[in-house]
């Protein structure tokens, strides 16, 4: 395999911006393969922007305009969030 | 405020030739690999590019009738979005002039499409009078999967991200449509020496 | 539970720096307000330049929850841009900008219990001495296997350290050298495989936990080497590297 993808913990950061929730363990059920991985195993690739891939069918989970000032996100998916306390 | 990283300079702009170098941007000897998915693997016997959208009849190739068209042989820099740029990249590859001899179309845009369900858009005359490849080889040697081989479309005039990886095709469309980046905040143009990187540049 | 959002920057101080390879060393960090975190979750770093360009990287935290100070271990990437004066340059009184803890999903506490199965390429070693500093702050007994894959002797992390923990207390550290065999060593040298991983045990269905963590490569392969064997899939905990551009 000559991907260059990291895993979903490799963008946690930037995910934390996102979502403001501790993102790595929070469960995402995919839009196309049905399956429910937490977001710490899905594939993370950064091309202009980032992109999460579903670790089961690769459809996109979620994709990121990373511009400095200003985040551009679509998420895709049912995403599981635990609020915080 | 952040803290000063002392002895922190980041990547020079040093020694770069300024009309070659755009603003934002620095210079690299290495060919970094930036990629929307995983490099996908279609044998060149299922290969093809097509030209569809708004023509009279769709327009189609497969590998062995692409590499039969006259090829240029070209030497270009290219910019990425993410700030690397590289000079004296050299190519060779197939006018998308050559592609779109013959068409006559009320298009203004294209989207490109690729393997892997990545598109991009451009407008047509971007894509027109010597502009744009489909490039199959790369300094002399065939297009590497991880930098978008068999073929990728090669646009060195705006950001890379519009030159689409592994590119199957172009759509000829009436009003312009946003493609993967473009829809989530990257320029609709993308030109380097304008720094249109995002959407408001 | 959620712990708190960890996108807060705060200043950290370099305390020390400790050399631990030719192309790595640890830096210890004072960072006032740190909320403390779990053995294996990691930071971002960011460097600011005195023209105010910035550059942010991800970095594996190497101390035990239980340490005092916060400390990475970082390894020079040739030609990059932030861990070579990370390795280089820093010296103690520098400062940097961290946020985190960052990650939940490549962690372990004692608490969670074994046997637990650690494979390390190269530096992702880092994550995995954190998981085994813990253990051995909390006294615990829970079987863990090591194997870490390094290109040589001179290129494995902590080698010391590792050396002084094994063999006991239900702990088996095995090592393989994937480019430079040791004069007189009789142990693995090529890349891990599933005899290895076989022979290191815990077999498959002793319901380990495993942590496998390196560069994309070799992480895709050992993951796929244990399912193969007969690990449970979502007790296969990766962690990738790079390429991020250093």
């Amino acid at each position: 395999m000559s991907d260059v993808h990291l895993d979903g913990n490799g963008v946690a950061g930037l995910l934390g911006e996102i979502l403001a929730v501790e993102v790595t363990t929070v469960l995402r059920t995919c839009q196309t393969c049905g399956d429910r991985r937490a977001i710490g195993e899905h594939r993370a690739y950064r091309g202009a922007g980032v992109v999460l891939r579903c670790p089961s069918c690769g459809d996109v989970a979620l994709r990121v305009g990373t511009r400095p000032e200003r985040l551009t996100v679509e998420l895709r998916g049912a995403f599981e969030v635990t609020p915080r306390a | 405020m952040a803290p000063l990283s002392r002895g922190f300079h980041g990547r020079r702009r040093e020694g770069a030739d300024p009309s070659r170098l755009p603003p934002g941007q620095y210079l690299t000897p290495d060919f970094p690999v930036l990629s929307a998915g995983p490099t996908p693997r279609t044998r060149l016997d299922d290969w093809s590019f097509t030209i569809d959208g708004l023509l009279d009849a769709p327009l189609s190739w497969t590998w062995e009738e692409l590499l039969a068209l006259p090829s240029e042989t070209f030497t270009v820099d290219i910019h990425c979005v993410t700030k690397w740029s590289k000079l004296d990249t050299a190519w060779a590859g197939v006018s998308v002039d050559t592609l779109l001899d013959g068409v006559t179309t009320e298009a203004e845009h294209v989207v490109a499409w690729s393997d892997g369900d990545y598109t991009t858009n451009l407008p047509l005359e971007d894509v027109s009078d010597g502009k744009a490849w489909v490039v199959h080889t790369y300094d002399g040697e065939p297009l590497e999967p991880e930098h978008g081989g068999p073929a990728r479309l090669l646009v060195p005039h705006l950001y890379f991200w519009k030159s689409a990886k592994w590119v199957r095709g172009l759509r000829l469309t009436a009003e312009n449509e946003p493609g993967f980046w473009e829809s989530v905040g990257y320029h609709d143009y993308g030109d380097p020496w304008r720094e249109q990187r995002y959407w408001s540049d | 539970m959620t712990p708190p959002v960890p996108v807060l920057w705060r200043t950290a101080t370099v305390r020390d720096v400790v050399a631990e390879t030719a192309h790595a060393r640890t830096l210890v960090l004072d960072a006032p307000g740190w909320p403390g975190h779990r053995a294996g979750q990691h930071l971002d770093l960011r460097l600011t330049a005195e023209d105010g360009y910035q550059a942010q990287r991800s970095y594996s935290i190497a101390s035990a929850p239980e340490a005092a100070a916060l400390e990475i271990t970082v390894e020079v990437i040739d030609d990059g841009e932030v861990s070579p004066y990370l390795v280089e340059e820093v010296r103690p009184g520098d400062e940097l900008e961290v946020r985190g803890p960052i990650g939940g999903h490549f962690t372990w506490s004692v608490a969670d219990g074994g046997p637990l199965l650690l494979v390390a390429g190269g530096s992702g070693l880092v994550p995995l001495m954190a998981m085994l500093r813990h253990r051995a702050a909390q006294a615990s007994d829970v079987a863990a296997h090591v194997l870490v894959s390094a290109r040589g002797e001179q290129d494995v992390l902590y080698g010391d350290e590792l050396a002084a923990l094994e063999p006991r207390d239900g702990l088996r550290v095995a090592r393989t050298y994937t480019r430079v065999r040791p004069q007189g060593w009789t142990g693995w040298a090529r890349r891990v495989d599933a005899a290895m991983l076989d022979a290191l045990g815990p077999a498959p269905g002793a319901g380990a936990r495993c942590f496998v963590c390196g560069p994309t490569p070799f992480v895709e392969r050992v993951a796929q080497l244990l399912v193969d064997a007969g690990h449970e899939a979502r007790a296969v905990h990766t962690e990738r590297f790079g390429p991020t551009g250093g």
